[in-house]
C-alpha cells in the first residue's frame, strides 16, 4: 500500500488561524452539546473560585472543533483539516487521539492550529488485512504564542477486498 | 489517592439531537453523524456518534471527580467499536498509578455492553 508518493508527504504541515477569539458562546455551546454542566465554563465566579481568571473552555474543545479552520465543506459535509488524500480501494476509520493540555483556554484566546503529518506506517489487522496508519499532530497556540494543547491523531486506511 | 481507586462512572444517553448539537458546536457537519442517505449505502442503519465526543466525556468524568484538587494534563483514547444514535455510554476509570503529584487513570467506555473505547488513559496533576 505504501508508495514513494505517500512517503514524500511525511513532514507536511498546514496552519490554520481563527479569524476571531474563541468566545464565550462557543464555550457554552460545546459544554451544552456534550452535557457537561461544570460551572467553570459559564460562570465567572465559579471559574475564579476554581483558580481561573474567568470562564474557561472544556479542555478538549479546541482539539475537537473546526471553528478555526475556515475550510469549505467537502462532499461528506466535513469542513475540518484533512491531508486531502484519496486512497482508492480503502475504507477510512479513526484510530484514536492523544491530547495534552498545557493551559486552560479562555474566551479571548485566538487559536492557531499547526498540523503536521508525523508518520505513515504500513501495518496489518489481526486478520491480516493490510492497512496504512496516518499519524498527525496538531499544536494549538494563541495570539501571544502561548502553547495551549497538542493533539496526536491516527487515521487508518483499511484495504477493502472488492 | 491510591492505585485501584475507582472514579464515579459517567453514564450518558446520546440521542440524535445531542449528536446534532455536538456537530454544530464543533463545526463538524460530516453526514456520517446524521444523514440516512449517506448511511444506507454504507451498510449503517443508524447515525454514528462522533468518536471525539468520548474525549469530552472522559475529560468531564475526570474533572468532576478531581474538582479543584488537580488539573487534567493529558488524555489518550483508541476507538474499538462504533456507537450509534440512541445508545447509552458508560465511562469507567480506575487509578492505575500515583507518582508524586501525577496520577494516571486507566479508562474505558462501554456502550450497551460493548467496548466502544479502549485502551484509554488520563493523567492528572495534583495541586
Amino acid at each position: 500500500m505504501m508508495t514513494d508518493e505517500l512517503r514524500a508527504l511525511i513532514g507536511r504541515e498546514a496552519t490554520y488561524t481563527a479569524p476571531e477569539p474563541l468566545g464565550r458562546a462557543a464555550i457554552r455551546y460545546f459544554a451544552l452539546a456534550v452535557g457537561d454542566d461544570n460551572p467553570v465554563y459559564t460562570d465567572d465566579a465559579a471559574a475564579r473560585a476554581a483558580g481561573h481568571d474567568g470562564v474557561v473552555a472544556p479542555p478538549t474543545l479546541i482539539c475537537e472543533t473546526n471553528q478555526y479552520a475556515g475550510l469549505p465543506r467537502d462532499a461528506d459535509g466535513y469542513a475540518g483539516h484533512t491531508w486531502g488524500i484519496d486512497l482508492p480501494g480503502t475504507r477510512q476509520v479513526r484510530g484514536g487521539n492523544a491530547y495534552e493540555f498545557h493551559r486552560a483556554v479562555r474566551p479571548d484566546d485566538v487559536v492557531t492550529a499547526v498540523w503536521r503529518l508525523v508518520d505513515i506506517a504500513e501495518r496489518a489487522t489481526g486478520a491480516g488485512q493490510p492497512m496504512l496508519v496516518f499519524t498527525s499532530r496538531a499544536t494549538y497556540t494563541n495570539q501571544d504564542g502561548d502553547l495551549l494543547a497538542t493533539n496526536e491523531e491516527s487515521i487508518i486506511y483499511l484495504a477493502v477486498t472488492p | 489517592m491510591k492505585p485501584g481507586l475507582e472514579l464515579p462512572p459517567l453514564e450518558r444517553l446520546i440521542a440524535l439531537p445531542d449528536m446534532i448539537a455536538y456537530a454544530g458546536a464543533t463545526w463538524d457537519w460530516h453526514r456520517l453523524h446524521y444523514d440516512p442517505s449517506y448511511l444506507a449505502p454504507r451498510g449503517l442503519d443508524r447515525p454514528v456518534v462522533d468518536g471525539q465526543v468520548f474525549g469530552a466525556l472522559l475529560a468531564e468524568q475526570v474533572q468532576d471527580w478531581i474538582g479543584t484538587s488537580g488539573v487534567l494534563r493529558s488524555l489518550t483514547f483508541r476507538f474499538k467499536s462504533l456507537v450509534h444514535a440512541g445508545e447509552t455510554v458508560r465511562c469507567l476509570g480506575v487509578v492505575q498509578a500515583v507518582d508524586g503529584r501525577l496520577v494516571t487513570v486507566e479508562h474505558r467506555v462501554e456502550a450497551e455492553g460493548r467496548i466502544a473505547v479502549a485502551p484509554a488513559s488520563s493523567t492528572v496533576e495534583l495541586r
